[in-house]
């Protein structure tokens, strides 16, 4: 599969310069632009059917009294202002959202450590490699009840170890606590994703080119200063994938928590989009769902755009060098 | 490799447009069960008994856990495809039925007496809504008190509790280290009982207000939440469901459990030290329980009400109820019926009758089976707030004050 | 780029392995003897290991059958996305009017939850007719945007001289794509496979919505109903979870072995 460098229409192209370059050079853009739009479209479609008319629904439907066994009602702000006023449950619920999404950046700098580790030329990289990744091709129904396990007060693991080692004289109920639950969820959630922030992160590592390093290496840069100007910069799209799917890890979180604490205690482990899917499907409030689904949306593009200015300007973008 | 994988996706493609959809007016009827996807031998006995009152029709069968049922139930109705029959556990059913989405069944069972007669009037009345019936009982239980004999013996009790001192005296003569004295379920409103056994009322009378936030209630939950603290009460009363305390009761660390009959067989099959002699069954002091029965109710997107009322009586009495009662070892609605699958049950598993023993016993006794419309939101609005409270993570009074706020506010919204 | 000693990296990967190597080991060791989880305290060796409850799935469920659909799906998820997420991904690197646009849309639409979607993706769905079929299964996940993303952080990272070289020699666009920057996207490639797989494979909630005809069940619908057979949590759970997980694994060693292991050579080489 080398690159093909004989196919060159080389006369006509010439001819055509001749003729013309400017009514040549807007034609070929034209075809360019052409050539993107079709390269994007059946994406584009797929998001349409599948997220963008139904988030179109929700926000409809977030203005109505509406459940599958009624027809519609105008409702004005009704939901907006119970939700906003009057549920103190969503308040929790957001809040913990924000605790979960705050500790994104703890598991991204954890894989990023690792990926650095697995990147080196050690001998058993890929074993690594695979070993660091096992966990999130597991589906996260085990997961979860795995976990349970882990942090049970009686019999768990963790506080087994933990009494062992004379930590502490009795066993946590982490998941039965307040204080804990929410913490012990989001260890759990970590260790299922980190395997694929790494794999991230590896396939940022590894699109930077070894001519890069080899040329610092030769200008005298030290290891830390090759990361600092070199791999950091160049991994900065990665980085900010990580990120927004630290966000939207929130969201693929749905099971783990439907597995250990369905929500609980109280709403100590309760996040929006599981308030979403039980006010909807349990309560058979539709209409309310949809209001915190918009509310939920939002602040969600709100933080992906502000995560986006931190990574410096437009998404995804490479400024090489340092 | 390349063909290959292209060879494959193409056929995939193909295989995935081939079956399509059926058509609308098809004679069919569409049964969906709660997590039963082994009852086929019981299940084919009802389609036979169906088929030779309709042998032109055919019946599709759907099974799904309880804790995927309503999604998949209610976007099927959103789609205009909703099952026509569905076995429905606890208040699931209010929802629907207040919004308008059942079938009222009261015209089919004044119709035919003779079926309706064959039920418990009690436990049919579970299902009434505002002077409508929408259910029919497919299988029944409710609470009672699981004795851990054994631990009771060590720790010097001779006597089954018969108050809700009683219990407490002996949780907390059970409990200590890895022992604990007392476990209930917690779903639905099935820890309700230790409340009702107290006098504690949820609702006023006319059923438009909170009335549990009481001096007396703020003592109780006081005196649970001190028991749950001090280890006489096992938190995972409160935080787990079904697997948890059922497990925990078979580890053999727990010295009651107050829990519906279909949990012995869960726990015997987990725990060999499980036996008549190890294990006592009882009702609960004062007769109290919460039904913890399943319902079959009729969507009213049906196209086929009469043929969906026929398969709904083969399911519930005769024949098609003892298949239901032998195939999941569990009580039905019918009496007749419950009288051979006692005798049943004392030939096959004579380990299970003393706790299914209780199960018609005290049915004027039954509580946490109000038919509130809002019946899911009452719950998220006063469970979460108790177990604040007895997890000592809020101050008690606090807790009911804010339980109480929020009960009358889902009572009062639209 | 051998300065550093090596053994501080194996001892800090080594401990990294063993936390994320623990919960694994338990479910192995579970599946294997089938364990009152609530006993204490823990057993940490397996006693009497028995292959009983790999064989109690088997049979339990048809489990054969489910593995075929849940293949037959996950081929089309991971063909549809290495194609279109690539298309995708390169277009994202091209200037275009609305570019930035279309980026934020994409974005956005990440922040949609699958949960809120259910019913008007139903309702879509059971518009084109695709109710009940592979198809329709996989249609929801055949384009992924954060894979959309790791194309086109990829492709950005490409030396553009590169392909000006190709341009200037004439080299059409799709050729470029194909020809020269696909081969150089191997580790994109990987990764779009390995997550494609994993979560069309592990995919739940959306083929029990769809899905009505038993025969067209997947696996993880199979574990649902095979947990309600059993209503436990000891082994023979964890033996389907393993079971489920070997094809995910294998799907990763191969993809490892394939594209990975090759490219610190092929990189260059341009």
């Amino acid at each position: 599969m080398a690159p093909r460098t004989d196919t060159a229409p080389a006369p006509k192209t010439r001819r055509r310069v001749l003729e013309g370059a400017r009514t040549f050079a807007s034609r070929k853009r034209t075809r360019e632009i052409g050539l993107v739009w079709l390269f994007l479209a059946p994406s584009l479609a797929i998001f349409t059917i599948y997220r963008i008319v139904p988030l179109i629904w929700n926000g409809v439907l977030s203005f109505q009294f509406w459940s599958p066994y009624k027809p519609a009602e105008f409702a004005g702000l009704y939901h907006y202002e119970e939700m906003l006023f009057y549920d103190e449950a969503f308040w929790e619920t957001l809040w913990n959202t924000l605790i979960f999404m705050a500790s994104a950046p703890v598991g991204i700098a954890l894989a990023l450590g690792v990926a650095l580790l697995v990147d080196t030329p050690i001998r058993g990289r890929n074993t690594y490699r695979t070993i660091v990744f096992m966990s999130y091709p597991v589906m996260t129904v085990a997961v979860g009840i795995i976990w349970q396990w882990l942090f049970n007060e009686k019999v768990g693991l963790i506080n087994y170890v933990l009494i062992s080692l004379g930590v502490i004289d009795q066993g946590i109920p982490f998941l039965e606590s307040f204080t804990f639950a929410l913490p012990a969820v989001i260890v759990a959630s970590i260790w299922q994703v980190i395997g694929f922030y790494m794999i991230i992160l590896l396939t940022g590592l590894q699109s930077i080119p070894p001519s890069l390093y080899e040329a610092a290496a030769i200008d005298g840069a030290g290891a830390v200063q090759r990361f600092r100007r070199i791999t950091l910069p160049l991994i900065r799209p990665s980085l900010f994938l990580c990120f927004v799917v630290g966000i939207i890890n929130s969201f693929t979180a749905f099971d783990l928590i439907f597995v250990m604490t369905g929500g609980g205690p109280g709403h100590a482990t309760d996040l929006l989009v599981t308030y979403i899917y039980s006010t909807a499907f349990r309560l058979s409030k539709f209409d309310y769902a949809a209001a915190i689904t918009v509310v939920n949306f939002l602040l969600f593009v709100a933080l992906a755009f502000l995560a986006n200015r931190l990574a410096g300007g437009e998404a995804g973008a490479v400024k090489p060098g340092g | 490799m390349k063909r290959l994988a292209a060879a494959l996706a193409a056929g995939a493609l193909a295989l995935g447009l081939l079956p399509g959809m059926a058509a609308a007016q098809e004679k069919k009827i569409t049964v969906m069960t709660w997590n039963i996807p082994y009852f086929e031998e019981g299940f084919q006995v009802w389609v036979d008994e169906f088929k030779k009152l309709h042998p032109d029709f055919t019946v599709e069968r759907i099974d799904m856990k309880g804790t995927e049922l309503p999604t998949f139930y209610q976007t099927q109705v959103v789609a205009g495809t909703p099952p026509d029959i569905v076995d429905v556990q606890g208040g699931l059913w209010l929802e629907y039925a207040s919004q308008g989405g059942l079938t009222d069944l009261t015209p089919f069972l004044e119709r035919d007496k003779d079926y309706t007669g064959r039920l418990y009037p009690e436990v049919l009345a579970n299902w009434e809504y505002e002077g409508k019936n929408y259910g029919v009982p497919l299988y029944v239980s409710k609470t009672l008190l699981f004795l851990n004999r054994k631990m009771m013996q060590e720790a010097g009790i001779t006597k089954d509790p018969e108050s809700f001192d009683e219990i407490m005296t002996a949780a907390e003569k059970m409990a200590g280290g890895e022992k604990t004295g007392l476990m209930t379920l917690n779903f639905d409103w099935l820890y309700w009982p230790l409340f009702a056994m107290n006098g504690v009322e949820f609702v006023n009378e006319a059923g438009t207000e909170a009335a549990f936030n009481t001096p007396e209630t703020v003592a109780l939950v006081q005196r649970l939440a001190e028991a749950t603290q001090k280890g006489v009460i096992d938190k995972i009363s409160w935080t787990g469901r079904w697997v948890e305390p059922n497990g925990a009761f078979a580890a053999g660390t727990v010295g009651m459990l107050h829990a519906h009959a279909p949990a012995y067989l869960w726990f015997q099959s987990k725990a060999d030290w499980v036996n008549p002699e190890t294990v006592g069954a009882i009702n609960l002091p004062g007769g109290w329980s919460t039904p913890n029965s399943h319902a079959l109710i009729m969507s009213k997107g049906t196209k086929w009400p009469e043929q969906s009322w026929d398969f709904m009586k083969i399911a519930t009495s005769g024949a098609g109820a003892k298949a239901m009662g032998t195939g999941t070892n569990n009580l039905t609605g019918d009496r007749a019926v419950n009288e051979e699958l006692m005798a049943y049950f004392a030939k096959e598993i004579p380990a299970v009758v003393p706790a299914l023993e209780t199960q018609f016993q005290n049915l004027d006794k039954l509580t946490g089976n109000w038919p509130f419309a809002k019946d899911a939101a009452l719950k998220e609005a006063f469970y979460p707030e108790l177990q604040a409270a007895v997890l000592g993570e809020k101050d008690v009074k606090e807790a009911l004050d804010s339980a109480e706020r929020k009960v009358n506010r889902v009572l009062s919204s639209r | 780029m051998h300065r550093y000693p090596r053994w501080p990296v194996h001892v800090a990967l080594l401990a990294v392995s063993t936390i994320m190597l623990v919960p694994f080991y338990w479910v192995l060791k579970t599946s294997l003897t089938g364990e009152n989880i609530f006993a204490f305290p823990p057993a940490l060796w397996p006693e009497n290991p028995h292959p009983f409850f790999y064989v109690d799935v088997w049979y339990a469920i048809p489990f054969f059958r489910y593995l075929v659909n849940s293949v037959i799906v996950s081929v089309v998820v991971v063909a549809a996305n290495v194609v279109l997420n690539g298309m995708a991904g390169y277009a994202l690197t091209r200037d275009f009017p609305g570019k930035a646009t279309t980026i934020l849309l994409f974005l956005s639409c990440m922040m949609i939850p699958f949960q809120v979607t259910i019913i008007p993706a139903y309702l879509i769905t059971s518009e084109l007719g695709l109710l009940n079929s592979h198809a329709g299964m996989a249609l929801p996940l055949s384009s992924t945007i954060v894979c959309i993303f790791i194309f086109k952080a990829a492709f950005e990272a490409i030396p553009k001289s590169l392909i000006d070289a190709a341009r200037i020699d004439g080299v059409p666009d799709w050729m470029i794509v194909f020809r020269i920057i696909m081969p150089l996207t191997k580790p994109a490639i990987a990764t779009n496979v390995i997550l494609s797989f994993i979560w069309s494979w592990n995919s739940f909630l959306w083929p029990l919505v769809i899905i009505r005809d038993e025969t067209m069940q997947t696996l993880p619908l199979g574990l649902s109903r095979f947990l309600s057979v059993v209503e436990d949590t000891t082994g023979a759970l964890y033996a389907f979870c393993v079971m489920v997980l070997v094809p995910g694994l294998v799907i990763f060693l191969l993809a490892q072995k394939e594209f990975v292991s090759g490219l610190t050579s092929g990189a260059t080489k341009g």
